[in-house]
Protein backbone atom coordinates (compact mmCIF):
# COMPACT_ATOMS: atom_id res chain seq x y z
CA UNK A 1 0.00 0.00 0.00
CA UNK A 2 1.32 3.63 -0.23
CA UNK A 3 2.12 3.34 3.11
CA UNK A 4 -0.18 1.44 5.64
CA UNK A 5 2.06 -0.82 7.27
CA UNK A 6 4.60 -0.78 5.04
CA UNK A 7 7.26 -0.91 7.97
CA UNK A 8 7.84 -3.89 10.85
CA UNK A 9 7.79 -0.71 13.30
CA UNK A 10 5.32 1.65 12.45
CA UNK A 11 2.93 -1.06 11.87
CA UNK A 12 2.56 -1.86 15.52
CA UNK A 13 2.06 2.15 16.26
CA UNK A 14 -1.27 2.35 13.84
CA UNK A 15 -1.56 6.45 15.45
CA UNK A 16 1.13 7.09 14.43
CA UNK A 17 1.93 5.36 10.95
CA UNK A 18 1.46 7.92 8.09
CA UNK A 19 -0.55 6.05 5.19
CA UNK A 20 -0.49 8.92 2.69
CA UNK A 21 0.44 12.44 1.49
CA UNK A 22 -1.38 14.74 -1.02
CA UNK A 23 -1.02 18.14 -2.30
CA UNK A 24 -2.44 19.53 -4.90
CA UNK A 25 -3.36 23.21 -6.11
CA UNK A 26 -6.53 24.43 -5.54
CA UNK A 27 -9.01 27.57 -6.42
CA UNK A 28 -8.50 30.81 -5.53
CA UNK A 29 -4.44 30.52 -5.37
CA UNK A 30 -4.22 27.77 -2.56
CA UNK A 31 -3.05 24.57 -2.10
CA UNK A 32 -4.38 21.47 -0.63
CA UNK A 33 -2.27 19.06 1.51
CA UNK A 34 -3.82 16.12 3.36
CA UNK A 35 -2.13 13.45 5.09
CA UNK A 36 -3.43 10.22 6.41
CA UNK A 37 -3.02 8.20 9.49
CA UNK A 38 -4.15 4.82 11.33
CA UNK A 39 -4.20 2.42 8.55
CA UNK A 40 -7.35 0.11 7.42
CA UNK A 41 -9.80 1.15 9.72
CA UNK A 42 -12.75 -1.21 10.18
CA UNK A 43 -15.76 0.78 10.01
CA UNK A 44 -16.86 -0.68 12.86
CA UNK A 45 -14.68 0.62 15.56
CA UNK A 46 -16.17 0.42 18.71
CA UNK A 47 -16.66 0.37 21.40
CA UNK A 48 -13.49 2.41 21.16
CA UNK A 49 -13.59 4.36 17.98
CA UNK A 50 -10.43 5.20 15.85
CA UNK A 51 -9.00 8.38 17.35
CA UNK A 52 -5.97 10.63 16.57
CA UNK A 53 -2.41 9.72 19.20
CA UNK A 54 -2.83 12.45 22.16
CA UNK A 55 0.76 11.80 22.50
CA UNK A 56 2.09 12.23 18.83
CA UNK A 57 2.72 15.27 17.11
CA UNK A 58 1.76 15.41 13.28
CA UNK A 59 3.48 17.78 10.70
CA UNK A 60 3.04 18.71 7.47
CA UNK A 61 6.42 19.98 6.26
CA UNK A 62 7.20 22.28 3.09
CA UNK A 63 9.98 22.63 1.84
CA UNK A 64 10.14 25.61 -0.73
CA UNK A 65 14.13 26.41 -1.41
CA UNK A 66 15.55 22.73 -2.04
CA UNK A 67 17.50 21.87 0.61
CA UNK A 68 14.86 18.89 1.95
CA UNK A 69 14.54 20.65 5.20
CA UNK A 70 11.27 22.52 6.00
CA UNK A 71 11.02 25.73 5.80
CA UNK A 72 7.11 26.31 6.49
CA UNK A 73 5.89 23.41 8.87
CA UNK A 74 2.06 22.99 10.21
CA UNK A 75 1.96 20.98 13.15
CA UNK A 76 -1.53 19.58 14.80
CA UNK A 77 -1.21 18.08 18.50
CA UNK A 78 -4.33 16.98 20.44
CA UNK A 79 -6.17 16.13 23.22
CA UNK A 80 -8.92 13.66 23.90
CA UNK A 81 -11.50 13.91 26.75
CA UNK A 82 -13.74 11.77 28.16
CA UNK A 83 -16.99 13.82 29.32
CA UNK A 84 -18.79 11.13 31.16
CA UNK A 85 -16.80 8.96 33.66
CA UNK A 86 -19.54 6.63 33.98
CA UNK A 87 -20.31 5.25 30.82
CA UNK A 88 -18.87 2.59 28.39
CA UNK A 89 -20.16 4.16 25.64
CA UNK A 90 -18.60 6.64 22.96
CA UNK A 91 -22.02 8.16 22.80
CA UNK A 92 -24.80 7.88 24.95
CA UNK A 93 -27.73 9.24 22.50
CA UNK A 94 -27.24 10.91 18.93
CA UNK A 95 -24.80 13.53 18.02
CA UNK A 96 -26.18 15.81 15.95
CA UNK A 97 -23.88 18.60 16.73
CA UNK A 98 -19.58 19.01 17.22
CA UNK A 99 -20.93 19.87 21.08
CA UNK A 100 -23.46 17.32 21.46
CA UNK A 101 -23.69 16.10 25.25
CA UNK A 102 -24.23 12.64 24.10
CA UNK A 103 -20.59 12.27 22.97
CA UNK A 104 -18.66 10.93 25.24
CA UNK A 105 -15.00 10.86 23.52
CA UNK A 106 -13.95 13.68 21.83
CA UNK A 107 -11.00 15.34 20.27
CA UNK A 108 -9.63 18.44 19.59
CA UNK A 109 -6.35 19.89 18.45
CA UNK A 110 -4.13 22.83 18.52
CA UNK A 111 -2.55 24.01 14.89
CA UNK A 112 0.75 25.72 15.13
CA UNK A 113 2.70 27.04 12.14
CA UNK A 114 6.52 26.97 12.41
CA UNK A 115 8.61 28.77 10.04
CA UNK A 116 12.37 28.39 8.84
CA UNK A 117 14.12 30.40 11.79
CA UNK A 118 11.90 27.86 14.19
CA UNK A 119 9.49 30.73 14.83
CA UNK A 120 6.37 29.54 16.11
CA UNK A 121 2.97 30.77 16.74
CA UNK A 122 -0.34 28.92 17.51
CA UNK A 123 -2.38 29.41 14.44
CA UNK A 124 -5.60 28.07 16.48
CA UNK A 125 -6.85 25.99 19.79
CA UNK A 126 -9.38 23.50 20.68
CA UNK A 127 -10.72 23.11 16.76
CA UNK A 128 -12.93 20.11 17.32
CA UNK A 129 -12.99 16.89 15.41
CA UNK A 130 -15.81 15.35 14.11
CA UNK A 131 -16.90 12.58 15.76
CA UNK A 132 -16.45 8.31 13.70
CA UNK A 133 -19.00 7.27 11.46
CA UNK A 134 -21.35 5.26 13.55
CA UNK A 135 -24.15 4.58 12.02
CA UNK A 136 -27.88 5.88 11.41
CA UNK A 137 -28.50 5.90 14.81
CA UNK A 138 -25.57 7.85 16.71
CA UNK A 139 -24.71 10.08 13.64
CA UNK A 140 -27.69 10.42 11.67
CA UNK A 141 -26.52 13.35 9.46
CA UNK A 142 -22.80 12.79 9.29
CA UNK A 143 -21.83 14.63 6.41
CA UNK A 144 -23.02 17.95 7.50
CA UNK A 145 -21.78 17.40 10.81
CA UNK A 146 -18.06 16.57 9.51
CA UNK A 147 -18.51 19.58 7.36
CA UNK A 148 -19.26 21.55 10.83
CA UNK A 149 -15.67 20.67 11.73
CA UNK A 150 -14.15 22.19 8.57
CA UNK A 151 -12.43 26.11 10.39
CA UNK A 152 -11.20 28.47 8.98
CA UNK A 153 -8.66 30.07 10.93
CA UNK A 154 -7.41 33.76 11.34
CA UNK A 155 -4.81 33.83 8.94
CA UNK A 156 -6.77 32.06 5.87
CA UNK A 157 -5.77 28.83 6.03
CA UNK A 158 -8.64 26.13 6.57
CA UNK A 159 -8.35 22.65 8.37
CA UNK A 160 -10.22 19.92 9.31
CA UNK A 161 -9.08 16.34 11.35
CA UNK A 162 -10.79 13.60 11.69
CA UNK A 163 -12.33 10.30 9.98
CA UNK A 164 -13.08 10.27 6.00
CA UNK A 165 -13.51 7.61 3.68
CA UNK A 166 -9.74 6.11 2.64
CA UNK A 167 -8.91 7.56 -0.90
CA UNK A 168 -6.07 5.15 -1.97
CA UNK A 169 -6.84 1.65 -3.84
CA UNK A 170 -4.97 -1.15 -4.80
CA UNK A 171 -5.18 -4.52 -4.97
CA UNK A 172 -3.17 -5.52 -1.90
CA UNK A 173 -4.27 -9.06 -1.81
CA UNK A 174 -2.54 -9.89 -5.07
CA UNK A 175 0.01 -7.65 -5.47
CA UNK A 176 1.97 -9.08 -2.28
CA UNK A 177 1.11 -12.70 -3.90
CA UNK A 178 4.32 -12.55 -5.90
CA UNK A 179 3.58 -9.10 -7.69
CA UNK A 180 0.16 -11.00 -9.40
CA UNK A 181 -1.61 -8.04 -11.13
CA UNK A 182 -4.41 -9.93 -11.76
CA UNK A 183 -5.78 -8.53 -15.22
CA UNK A 184 -2.45 -10.03 -16.46
CA UNK A 185 -1.98 -13.10 -14.54
CA UNK A 186 -2.23 -15.78 -16.93
CA UNK A 187 1.39 -14.25 -18.10
CA UNK A 188 2.70 -14.99 -14.67
CA UNK A 189 5.12 -17.09 -13.54
CA UNK A 190 2.73 -19.26 -11.75
CA UNK A 191 -0.65 -18.46 -14.42
CA UNK A 192 -4.29 -18.01 -13.62
CA UNK A 193 -7.31 -17.25 -15.60
CA UNK A 194 -6.63 -12.97 -15.82
CA UNK A 195 -9.84 -11.43 -13.78
CA UNK A 196 -10.81 -8.30 -12.44
CA UNK A 197 -8.79 -6.06 -9.43
CA UNK A 198 -10.04 -6.07 -6.31
CA UNK A 199 -9.34 -3.12 -4.41
CA UNK A 200 -8.06 -3.95 -0.31
CA UNK A 201 -9.42 -0.98 0.87
CA UNK A 202 -12.45 -0.53 -1.00
CA UNK A 203 -14.93 -0.21 2.13
CA UNK A 204 -11.90 1.40 4.36
CA UNK A 205 -11.65 4.64 6.47
CA UNK A 206 -8.74 6.68 7.41
CA UNK A 207 -8.10 9.59 9.51
CA UNK A 208 -7.14 12.75 7.89
CA UNK A 209 -5.20 16.34 8.49
CA UNK A 210 -5.92 18.54 5.76
CA UNK A 211 -4.87 21.50 5.18
CA UNK A 212 -5.97 24.62 2.78
CA UNK A 213 -3.23 27.14 2.61
CA UNK A 214 -2.72 30.27 0.52
CA UNK A 215 -0.14 30.09 -1.85
CA UNK A 216 1.88 32.80 -0.69
CA UNK A 217 2.46 31.49 2.38
CA UNK A 218 3.90 28.43 1.28
CA UNK A 219 6.72 30.22 -1.06
CA UNK A 220 9.86 31.19 -0.86
CA UNK A 221 9.10 34.41 -2.40
CA UNK A 222 5.48 34.60 -0.90
CA UNK A 223 3.75 35.35 -3.84
CA UNK A 224 1.59 32.92 -5.93
CA UNK A 225 4.33 31.54 -8.85
CA UNK A 226 3.19 32.51 -12.89
CA UNK A 227 6.41 30.43 -14.39
CA UNK A 228 5.99 27.05 -14.73
CA UNK A 229 9.69 26.96 -15.92
CA UNK A 230 11.17 28.83 -12.29
CA UNK A 231 12.87 26.67 -9.71
CA UNK A 232 11.04 28.21 -7.27
CA UNK A 233 7.85 27.69 -8.30
CA UNK A 234 7.88 24.74 -6.86
CA UNK A 235 7.67 23.02 -3.61
CA UNK A 236 8.13 19.80 -1.69
CA UNK A 237 5.82 18.06 0.65
CA UNK A 238 6.19 14.99 3.39
CA UNK A 239 3.83 14.76 5.93
CA UNK A 240 5.53 13.05 9.25
CA UNK A 241 4.58 11.89 13.16
CA UNK A 242 6.88 12.18 15.60
CA UNK A 243 7.05 10.72 19.36
CA UNK A 244 8.53 11.23 22.36
CA UNK A 245 11.91 9.12 23.20
CA UNK A 246 10.74 7.19 25.97
CA UNK A 247 7.64 6.09 27.50
CA UNK A 248 6.85 5.52 30.93
CA UNK A 249 4.23 3.13 32.03
CA UNK A 250 2.39 4.59 34.77
CA UNK A 251 1.83 1.54 36.96
CA UNK A 252 3.98 -0.52 38.40
CA UNK A 253 4.23 -4.79 37.88
CA UNK A 254 1.53 -4.95 40.38
CA UNK A 255 -0.88 -2.66 38.69
CA UNK A 256 -0.51 0.24 40.99
CA UNK A 257 -0.28 3.67 40.03
CA UNK A 258 2.82 5.77 40.43
CA UNK A 259 3.51 9.14 40.08
CA UNK A 260 6.00 9.78 36.98
CA UNK A 261 4.36 8.07 34.25
CA UNK A 262 4.30 9.71 30.67
CA UNK A 263 6.23 10.27 27.77
CA UNK A 264 9.49 11.79 28.03
CA UNK A 265 12.55 13.37 26.10
CA UNK A 266 13.02 14.68 22.65
CA UNK A 267 10.15 14.16 19.89
CA UNK A 268 11.75 11.49 17.11
CA UNK A 269 10.26 10.98 13.87
CA UNK A 270 8.85 7.85 13.65
CA UNK A 271 6.70 7.84 10.16
CA UNK A 272 7.17 9.78 6.99
CA UNK A 273 5.70 10.23 3.59
CA UNK A 274 6.42 12.44 0.48
CA UNK A 275 6.09 10.23 -2.26
CA UNK A 276 3.69 7.33 -2.87
CA UNK A 277 5.07 3.73 -2.18
CA UNK A 278 8.56 4.91 -1.61
CA UNK A 279 8.92 3.06 1.83
CA UNK A 280 7.00 0.36 0.81
CA UNK A 281 8.48 -0.67 -2.27
CA UNK A 282 12.01 0.63 -2.71
CA UNK A 283 13.33 0.37 0.65
CA UNK A 284 14.35 -3.04 1.25
CA UNK A 285 12.76 -4.49 4.53
CA UNK A 286 15.63 -3.87 6.97
CA UNK A 287 16.15 -0.79 6.47
CA UNK A 288 12.32 0.70 6.39
CA UNK A 289 12.36 1.40 10.09
CA UNK A 290 15.54 3.28 9.60
CA UNK A 291 13.82 5.34 6.83
CA UNK A 292 10.87 6.45 8.73
CA UNK A 293 13.18 7.62 11.65
CA UNK A 294 15.51 9.80 8.75
CA UNK A 295 15.59 13.40 7.69
CA UNK A 296 14.49 13.56 4.30
CA UNK A 297 17.71 15.17 3.61
CA UNK A 298 19.58 12.35 3.87
CA UNK A 299 17.73 10.56 1.59
CA UNK A 300 21.15 10.14 -0.49
CA UNK A 301 21.44 6.98 1.35
CA UNK A 302 18.92 5.81 -0.12
CA UNK A 303 19.17 6.24 -3.55
CA UNK A 304 20.98 3.42 -4.58
CA UNK A 305 17.03 1.06 -4.04
CA UNK A 306 15.69 4.03 -6.69
CA UNK A 307 18.61 3.74 -9.04
CA UNK A 308 18.84 -0.11 -8.83
CA UNK A 309 15.16 -1.03 -8.10
CA UNK A 310 14.19 -4.62 -6.66
CA UNK A 311 10.71 -4.30 -8.77
CA UNK A 312 12.84 -3.98 -12.11
CA UNK A 313 14.41 -6.86 -11.56
CA UNK A 314 11.11 -8.56 -9.92
CA UNK A 315 8.83 -8.14 -13.01
CA UNK A 316 11.13 -9.92 -16.09
CA UNK A 317 11.80 -13.01 -13.98
CA UNK A 318 7.61 -12.86 -12.85
CA UNK A 319 5.92 -12.52 -16.11
CA UNK A 320 8.28 -14.90 -18.39
CA UNK A 321 8.80 -12.96 -21.92
CA UNK A 322 6.48 -9.86 -21.06
CA UNK A 323 9.43 -7.36 -20.09
CA UNK A 324 12.41 -7.92 -22.64
CA UNK A 325 13.71 -4.43 -22.82
CA UNK A 326 13.12 -4.14 -19.08
CA UNK A 327 15.00 -7.01 -18.58
CA UNK A 328 17.64 -5.45 -20.92
CA UNK A 329 17.95 -1.72 -18.95
CA UNK A 330 21.08 -2.22 -16.23
CA UNK A 331 21.86 1.15 -16.40
CA UNK A 332 20.89 3.28 -13.56
CA UNK A 333 17.65 4.63 -13.20
CA UNK A 334 17.63 8.43 -13.81
CA UNK A 335 14.36 8.72 -14.97
CA UNK A 336 13.18 7.29 -11.28
CA UNK A 337 16.52 9.17 -9.78
CA UNK A 338 14.56 12.63 -10.88
CA UNK A 339 10.78 11.80 -10.60
CA UNK A 340 11.53 10.88 -6.37
CA UNK A 341 14.62 12.23 -5.05
CA UNK A 342 15.36 15.36 -7.03
CA UNK A 343 12.50 16.18 -9.33
CA UNK A 344 11.96 16.77 -12.79
CA UNK A 345 14.51 18.90 -14.48
CA UNK A 346 13.92 21.41 -17.19
CA UNK A 347 14.03 19.79 -20.98
CA UNK A 348 12.59 16.24 -20.46
CA UNK A 349 8.82 17.32 -20.48
CA UNK A 350 7.52 19.96 -22.46
CA UNK A 351 6.35 23.00 -20.28
CA UNK A 352 6.95 21.61 -17.28
CA UNK A 353 9.45 20.83 -14.45
CA UNK A 354 9.61 20.06 -10.52
CA UNK A 355 12.87 20.01 -10.25
CA UNK A 356 14.09 21.16 -6.60
CA UNK A 357 17.96 21.00 -6.68
CA UNK A 358 20.50 18.32 -6.65
CA UNK A 359 19.70 17.71 -2.47
CA UNK A 360 18.49 13.97 -3.22
CA UNK A 361 15.13 13.96 -0.84
CA UNK A 362 11.75 11.93 -0.87
CA UNK A 363 9.50 14.75 -1.08
CA UNK A 364 6.54 15.23 -3.07
CA UNK A 365 7.31 17.98 -5.61
CA UNK A 366 4.18 19.99 -6.33
CA UNK A 367 4.91 22.75 -9.21
CA UNK A 368 2.59 25.57 -8.06
CA UNK A 369 2.46 27.60 -11.16
CA UNK A 370 0.52 24.41 -12.89
CA UNK A 371 -2.96 25.37 -12.69
CA UNK A 372 -5.59 22.98 -11.65
CA UNK A 373 -6.68 20.23 -14.89
CA UNK A 374 -10.79 20.84 -15.66
CA UNK A 375 -10.17 16.92 -16.75
CA UNK A 376 -7.86 14.94 -14.69
CA UNK A 377 -6.24 12.22 -16.20
CA UNK A 378 -5.87 9.35 -13.42
CA UNK A 379 -2.37 8.96 -14.68
CA UNK A 380 -1.06 11.96 -13.99
CA UNK A 381 2.31 13.17 -16.20
CA UNK A 382 2.06 9.57 -17.93
CA UNK A 383 -1.30 10.89 -18.95
CA UNK A 384 -0.14 14.09 -20.20
CA UNK A 385 -1.64 15.62 -17.49
CA UNK A 386 0.33 17.90 -15.73
CA UNK A 387 -1.09 18.91 -12.71
CA UNK A 388 -1.12 15.05 -11.47
CA UNK A 389 0.91 12.49 -10.02
CA UNK A 390 4.25 12.96 -9.94
CA UNK A 391 3.63 16.73 -10.19
CA UNK A 392 2.20 16.64 -6.20
CA UNK A 393 -0.81 14.05 -5.54
CA UNK A 394 -4.32 14.42 -5.49
CA UNK A 395 -6.60 12.04 -4.31
CA UNK A 396 -7.95 10.64 -7.42
CA UNK A 397 -4.60 10.01 -9.11
CA UNK A 398 -3.63 6.51 -9.63
CA UNK A 399 -0.25 5.96 -7.97
CA UNK A 400 0.15 2.49 -8.01
CA UNK A 401 -0.16 2.31 -12.11
CA UNK A 402 1.90 4.92 -12.34
CA UNK A 403 4.73 4.51 -10.01
CA UNK A 404 4.53 0.21 -11.80
CA UNK A 405 4.34 1.48 -14.96
CA UNK A 406 7.64 4.08 -14.45
CA UNK A 407 9.50 1.13 -12.39
CA UNK A 408 9.03 -0.87 -15.58
CA UNK A 409 10.59 1.48 -17.77
CA UNK A 410 7.70 4.04 -18.79
CA UNK A 411 8.95 6.77 -18.46
CA UNK A 412 12.85 5.82 -18.65
CA UNK A 413 12.63 7.53 -22.69
CA UNK A 414 12.88 10.65 -20.70
CA UNK A 415 16.66 9.83 -19.94
CA UNK A 416 17.58 8.10 -22.87
CA UNK A 417 15.78 8.25 -26.10
CA UNK A 418 16.79 5.29 -27.92
CA UNK A 419 15.02 3.00 -25.22
CA UNK A 420 11.74 1.31 -25.78
CA UNK A 421 9.59 0.67 -23.27
CA UNK A 422 8.31 -2.72 -23.25
CA UNK A 423 4.44 -3.38 -25.19
CA UNK A 424 3.39 -4.58 -21.13
CA UNK A 425 3.50 -0.74 -20.19
CA UNK A 426 2.31 1.88 -22.63
CA UNK A 427 -0.81 1.73 -24.66
CA UNK A 428 -4.70 1.18 -23.39
CA UNK A 429 -3.55 -2.66 -22.68
CA UNK A 430 -0.76 -1.47 -20.57
CA UNK A 431 -0.19 -3.21 -17.04
CA UNK A 432 -2.11 -2.14 -14.20
CA UNK A 433 -3.50 -3.37 -10.73
CA UNK A 434 -7.36 -2.66 -12.08
CA UNK A 435 -8.96 -1.34 -8.60
CA UNK A 436 -9.17 2.18 -10.54
CA UNK A 437 -12.85 1.49 -11.54
CA UNK A 438 -14.63 1.50 -8.50
CA UNK A 439 -18.21 2.57 -8.21
CA UNK A 440 -18.44 3.08 -4.72
CA UNK A 441 -15.30 5.12 -4.03
CA UNK A 442 -16.35 8.79 -3.92
CA UNK A 443 -14.47 11.92 -3.56
CA UNK A 444 -15.80 15.36 -2.66
CA UNK A 445 -15.18 18.71 -4.65
CA UNK A 446 -14.15 20.27 -2.14
CA UNK A 447 -12.12 20.59 1.33
CA UNK A 448 -11.12 17.77 2.60
CA UNK A 449 -11.53 16.02 -0.77
CA UNK A 450 -11.67 12.61 0.67
CA UNK A 451 -15.00 11.24 0.92
CA UNK A 452 -17.37 10.80 3.70
CA UNK A 453 -16.73 7.86 5.88
CA UNK A 454 -18.11 4.47 5.96
CA UNK A 455 -20.49 3.94 9.00
CA UNK A 456 -19.72 1.02 11.18
CA UNK A 457 -23.81 0.07 11.18
CA UNK A 458 -23.31 0.07 6.99
CA UNK A 459 -20.25 -1.47 6.73
CA UNK A 460 -19.62 -4.55 9.64
CA UNK A 461 -17.15 -5.63 8.49
CA UNK A 462 -13.98 -4.57 6.34
CA UNK B 1 28.14 -5.53 30.28
CA UNK B 2 26.96 -5.14 26.65
CA UNK B 3 23.28 -6.42 28.24
CA UNK B 4 23.58 -4.12 31.39
CA UNK B 5 24.86 -0.66 29.13
CA UNK B 6 21.79 -0.28 27.44
CA UNK B 7 19.28 -0.91 30.59
CA UNK B 8 17.50 1.98 31.37
CA UNK B 9 16.76 3.45 35.22
CA UNK B 10 13.69 4.96 36.11
CA UNK B 11 13.86 8.01 38.34
CA UNK B 12 10.12 8.03 39.25
CA UNK B 13 8.75 11.55 39.87
CA UNK B 14 9.39 11.65 43.65
CA UNK B 15 13.10 10.77 43.19
CA UNK B 16 13.02 9.35 46.79
CA UNK B 17 12.88 5.60 45.54
CA UNK B 18 16.04 6.34 43.35
CA UNK B 19 17.71 8.69 45.28
CA UNK B 20 20.76 7.24 44.83
CA UNK B 21 21.13 8.41 40.98
CA UNK B 22 20.55 11.82 42.47
CA UNK B 23 19.82 13.39 39.06
CA UNK B 24 17.55 16.38 39.01
CA UNK B 25 15.70 18.15 36.64
CA UNK B 26 16.94 21.84 35.80
CA UNK B 27 20.96 21.96 36.24
CA UNK B 28 20.89 18.71 36.25
CA UNK B 29 23.42 18.26 39.25
CA UNK B 30 24.94 15.44 40.24
CA UNK B 31 24.63 14.36 44.22
CA UNK B 32 27.53 13.61 45.89
CA UNK B 33 26.74 12.86 48.74
CA UNK B 34 25.75 8.87 49.74
CA UNK B 35 22.69 6.87 49.48
CA UNK B 36 20.00 9.81 51.57
CA UNK B 37 17.56 10.56 48.78
CA UNK B 38 17.13 13.41 51.14
CA UNK B 39 20.32 14.76 50.83
CA UNK B 40 19.89 15.53 47.01
CA UNK B 41 16.67 17.56 46.26
CA UNK B 42 15.60 20.63 48.40
CA UNK B 43 11.41 20.72 48.44
CA UNK B 44 11.37 23.40 46.06
CA UNK B 45 13.93 21.57 43.91
CA UNK B 46 11.00 18.59 43.74
CA UNK B 47 8.35 20.76 43.66
CA UNK B 48 9.84 21.91 39.60
CA UNK B 49 10.38 18.57 38.40
CA UNK B 50 8.45 18.81 35.12
CA UNK B 51 7.11 15.14 35.26
CA UNK B 52 8.92 11.75 33.98
CA UNK B 53 12.49 11.81 34.22
CA UNK B 54 14.49 9.06 32.79
CA UNK B 55 18.49 8.10 33.17
CA UNK B 56 20.26 6.19 30.83
CA UNK B 57 23.33 4.30 30.79
CA UNK B 58 24.82 4.97 27.44
CA UNK B 59 27.77 4.07 28.00
CA UNK B 60 28.89 1.96 31.12
CA UNK B 61 32.99 2.13 30.42
CA UNK B 62 33.13 5.59 29.71
CA UNK B 63 30.26 6.95 31.91
CA UNK B 64 28.36 8.33 29.53
CA UNK B 65 24.51 9.09 30.96
CA UNK B 66 21.76 10.18 28.94
CA UNK B 67 18.87 12.16 30.92
CA UNK B 68 15.22 12.39 29.24
CA UNK B 69 13.59 15.44 31.02
CA UNK B 70 10.23 16.96 29.80
CA UNK B 71 11.12 17.23 26.10
CA UNK B 72 14.44 17.35 26.07
CA UNK B 73 17.57 15.14 26.88
CA UNK B 74 20.63 15.62 28.55
CA UNK B 75 24.30 13.57 27.83
CA UNK B 76 27.08 14.06 30.51
CA UNK B 77 29.63 11.87 31.85
CA UNK B 78 29.82 10.38 35.21
CA UNK B 79 31.99 7.14 35.93
CA UNK B 80 31.40 7.08 39.46
CA UNK B 81 27.39 7.82 39.33
CA UNK B 82 27.22 5.14 36.66
CA UNK B 83 29.55 2.48 38.70
CA UNK B 84 26.49 3.22 41.63
CA UNK B 85 23.87 3.16 39.10
CA UNK B 86 24.87 -0.88 37.89
CA UNK B 87 25.49 -1.67 41.25
CA UNK B 88 22.39 -1.10 42.36
CA UNK B 89 21.01 -2.18 39.52
CA UNK B 90 22.74 -6.06 40.56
Amino acid sequence: MSSHREAPGISKDPVADNTDTYAFVTPNNTVTIITNYLPVEAPAGGPNFYEFGSDVTYQINIDNDGDGRADVTYQFTFETLTTNPNTFLYNTGTIDRLDSPNWNRRQRYTVTKITENGRRKTLARRVPCPPCNIGPRSTPNYAALADAAVTRLPDGERVFAGQRAEGFFVDLGSVFDLATLRPFQSLHLIPTANAAGVDALAQANVHTIAIEVPIPKVTKRGRVPTDPMDRSSTIGVWGAAYRQRATLRGFDPDGNTFEGGGAVGPWIQVSRLGNPLFNEVIVPLARKDEWNAKLPHRDSGFARFVAQPELAKLLPALYPGVFPNLAGLTADRADLLAILLTGIPPGLIDGFQNFTGDTQADLLRLNLAIPPSASPNRLGLLGGDLAGFPNGRRVSDDVVTIELRAVAGATYPLVDSTFTPDAAVVGDNAIEDGTFNNPGRTFLDRFPYLGVPYSGYEVPAA
Amino acid sequence: MEAVNRRSFLIKGSVGAVGAAGVVAGGLKLSQAGDEPEAGLSSGELSELPGPVLLSVRDAATGEVEVLVDEREVVFTDRALVAKVLRAAR
